[in-house]
């Protein structure tokens, strides 16, 4: 079975600095995978290589048998990946509805008219925005903001989704609320990298590990396997508490 | 083929100059300028008059208008452009607000030199002399402005890059988000940085009266070229508005000569447009 | 309003504007002559700089090559043909700026478009002098002020048409989240350079035939005449003071602009830069969405 999701030696330099050095994984079909790693370690940086937001300066990455290294974020969204960014951005003269309803058009199956609208209903209802469409996006909680990024991620109807720290800045209860959607979203088939540092949430959902730090991978495997090893403690919290 | 090169170098020197004033106000204080190059003219003007009715020469012009232009752009941050900054939601909408206003500036400020100057072509007489330099005649006034314009560009130099002040702003045009993390004042350096942008304008608008011919609808031209010299050095870099106006004034000044004179912007946006095509950040910008 | 009464209205409208040469002195039609020109180019800007934010300083520049181009052919080419002519040439134009500037930051395209109208004329000047020995051109056309109205008149539909038409389809949409974020937009799938080199070209075109069709007002025309920058800034005003995002926006700064610079050329020709460039900065500054968006605003209860 060809993976869900392969990188192959990504690497990124700005100027001087290199960002990503020499990064493989794969993901298998349905899996959800945690990609953790201390700020800076260059996270966000592989999840702006899969989904075209930034060019990469060597390697290759793949979807499901389809190279798509360096194509632009239109086309891997038309490849079936789907994305939150990290600062939600919700579209601000769009009603939330709308939003959604721009994926919905845009994305590799391009809806539109009347079963559009059904499907924008469909998706607000599931991340919880349930008949909220014609609300405008700037009297909407953070919190609302972010089920509505989600919306709009799944609008694009992917099959591989890339969360940047999804569940950061929510309460308790919102917390559980997040993590049941992205379980909910599992039991459908769905294949998920999750960039992540709410412990809690990597261990409730993840099955398996991606730890980076400084640019490279330093850890793989199992959830706890992997935070437990004395490496990637010593990545979070430096030397003094391995 | 040498006194191409000289008057290339001059005409280069006072493009680098007046690139000098545009870079700082558009990378530090991140105002897009349209009305930059009428400033300049402004500035002609003013030294046509001092030196006509007041027979004041270019030289001590400088000593007025030069803290002039600096007041008066500063006024201009302050009342026009600071409100702006204050409601913009992002770099983005900043730079399409002040695209705008300064587009009406530029109307206005032709406007004001249009009615009092009217739109003839105006020049005045100032060291006309020739000087030989390596077995070339070239004109004192000339050579005048070239020396100012690398003195002064010289003096920037050093100035942004060897003391504390000059790397506060150096700071701003880097890093705009961090930079009060590091206890900048990012308010008073953009407000320095427009300031001392428009005294560059100053400059180079006397500088220019030297030697060449200006109208009150000559700003638009400059304005142009200033901005194509800005995105070949690279937004915000000094050095590099040095270079890249050294550059399009060699490239201007032969084509002049070797090709025809009238296809002289016509060859500075094929420069541009090959610019855009290969490396958009500008020769020493980011890739 | 709902469309099924609005259409009829705007129909009795266009009939009642399109009879009226028939009905009133020679001067009146040269006014209305005017403003639905002005009224066409601000709505034909608006249509792609309004939502992207990419402001066009060019518009005189194709423009320009609307009316140059049926000065050069009109004698050589049947009419249709000539304004054919033209409207390709401000496509490929368009198209030569939108490769080359509309995939980067929006600031190179304002850079390039702002001294596109000097560039053309002056290259436009040069080739006349020295490769086709020329200088002016001669224009032929039996066309009389009313003639040239009603063609303006039917572009201007055709261009208020194509701004409502856009408005209600998925390249609106599209077109609205580019503005808001271009980053955002292309993860969802739209091809942003795409969409906005096909809308750029629209615009372009639109403006260039509506050069091209005003071409026989001016018998004798020049390179300084039809470039002549008053025409972009008058555009742009027109367009921001009623609200460059919305449909009728353009046409609702344009009416008023159009009879105050007129007025304004005849009282105070010498002032009218100054006026107008300082009317424009107060519109940046109080009303930049624009008038129409103003009166929701405070309809509303006030919150800007």
């Amino acid at each position: 079975m060809s993976a869900a999701l392969q990188l192959d030696n990504m690497h990124k330099r700005f100027g001087g600095l290199v960002a990503v050095k020499d990064v493989s994984f794969a993901l298998t079909p349905g899996e959800v995978v945690g990609l953790l790693g201390p700020n800076g370690s260059g996270k966000t940086t592989v999840m702006n290589m899969i989904s075209g937001a930034l060019p990469s300066d060597g390697g290759r990455v793949r979807v499901s048998d389809t190279d798509i290294t360096r194509m632009p974020p239109h086309r891997v969204a038309r490849h079936g990946v789907a994305r939150t960014f990290q600062l939600v951005r919700p579209l601000p003269t769009l009603t939330a509805g709308e939003n959604v309803l721009l994926s919905l058009a845009f994305g590799h199956k391009r809806h539109w008219g009347r079963e559009a609208q059904a499907m924008v209903e469909e998706k607000l209802a599931f991340v919880g925005l349930g008949g909220r469409g014609n609300e405008r996006v700037g009297n909407l909680t953070y919190i609302d903001q972010k089920r509505l990024e989600m919306a709009r991620a799944l609008a694009s109807e992917p099959e591989i989704l890339l969360l940047d720290e999804w569940l950061a800045g929510l309460n308790p209860s919102e917390l559980k609320i997040g993590i049941d959607l992205v379980r909910h979203l599992q039991g459908q088939g769905m294949t998920i990298l999750l960039v992540e540092h709410i412990m809690e949430a990597v261990r409730a959902l993840c099955s398996r590990c991606i730890v980076m730090s400084a640019g490279e991978v330093i850890a793989e495997g199992g959830t706890q396997d992997v935070l437990s090893r004395p490496a990637v403690i010593k990545a979070y919290l430096g030397d003094d508490h391995a | 083929m040498l006194d191409h090169i000289v008057n290339g170098l001059v005409l280069g020197g006072t493009y680098a100059l007046v690139a000098m004033g545009l870079t700082i106000q558009y990378g530090i204080a991140r105002i897009m300028n349209l009305s930059f190059g009428d400033t300049i003219i402004a500035a002609c003007f003013a030294t046509y008059l001092l030196f006509s009715a007041l027979n004041v020469g270019p030289l001590l012009a400088l000593i007025v208008l030069v803290p002039a232009g600096y007041l008066i752009n500063l006024g201009i941050y302050r009342v026009i452009m600071k409100p702006l900054v204050t409601r913009a939601p992002d770099d983005g909408a900043l730079e399409v607000d002040s695209i705008l206003v300064t587009f009406g500036l530029l109307f206005v400020i032709q406007g004001v030199l249009l009615t009092i100057f009217g739109g003839g072509y105006t020049s005045y007489s100032f060291l006309n002399q020739p000087i030989e330099v390596l077995g070339t005649a070239v004109a004192a006034n000339r050579l005048l402005a070239l020396g100012l314009s690398l003195a002064i560009g010289a003096v920037l130099v050093a100035v942004l890059y060897r003391s504390r002040w000059g790397m506060i702003l150096r700071a701003v045009a880097v890093a705009p988000q961090s930079a009060p993390l590091f206890g900048i004042d990012t308010d008073r350096a953009a407000r320095t940085a427009f300031a001392l942008g428009g005294a560059l304008a100053a400059t180079g608008g006397v500088v220019l009266s030297m030697f060449q011919t200006f109208t009150a609808t000559g700003g638009v031209v400059f304005t142009m070229k200033a901005l194509i010299v800005v995105i070949l050095g690279g937004k915000g870099s000094v050095p590099g508005a040095i270079i890249a106006g050294l550059l399009l004034g060699l490239v201007e000044t032969f084509v002049a000569a070797y090709v025809d004179p009238g296809l002289t912007l016509a060859s500075v946006y094929a420069v541009f447009l090959a610019l855009l095509l290969v490396r958009p950040n500008g020769l020493f910008g980011k890739a | 309003m709902k469309p099924i009464h609005a259409f009829p209205l705007a129909g009795a409208i266009l009939v009642a504007l399109a009879a009226a040469p028939l009905f009133v002195s020679d001067y009146w039609t040269g006014v209305l002559l005017g403003m639905t020109g002005y009224v066409t180019l601000a709505t034909a800007w608006a249509l792609f700089s309004g939502p992207t934010r990419y402001v066009s300083l060019a518009t005189v520049a194709f423009f320009g090559v609307g009316a140059y181009t049926v000065a050069v052919l009109n004698e050589t080419l049947p009419y249709p043909l000539v304004l054919a002519s033209a409207a390709g040439i401000g496509a490929v134009i368009a198209l030569v700026v939108g490769l080359s500037t509309l995939r980067l930051a929006g600031v190179y395209f304002v850079i390039f478009t702002f001294g596109l109208a000097e560039l053309v004329r002056q290259t436009v000047s040069w080739w006349e002098v020295n490769v086709t020995y020329t200088m002016g051109r001669y224009v032929f056309l039996p066309f009389e002020g009313r003639h040239i109205y009603w063609q303006l008149l039917a572009l201007a539909t055709v261009t208020l048409l194509i701004s409502w038409g856009i408005g209600r389809t998925r390249l609106g949409l599209a077109l609205q989240a580019i503005g808001d974020d271009e980053t955002v937009a292309a993860h969802a799938g739209i091809d942003v350079t795409r969409v906005k080199l096909l809308l750029f070209v629209i615009s372009a075109t639109l403006i260039t035939l509506t050069g091209a069709i005003q071409a026989p007002r001016w018998t004798y025309i020049e390179p300084s005449i039809v470039f002549n920058p008053t025409v972009s800034f008058m555009t742009l005003i027109m367009a921001l003071l009623g609200g460059a995002m919305r449909l009728w926006g353009p046409l609702v700064g344009a009416i008023p602009l159009f009879f105050l610079f007129e007025w304004l050329s005849v009282s105070f020709p010498d002032h009218f830069s100054i006026i107008l460039g300082l009317l424009f900065i107060l519109i940046v500054f109080w009303m930049p969405q624009g008038v129409l968006a103003k009166i929701e605003d405070l309809r509303k209860g006030g919150r800007t």
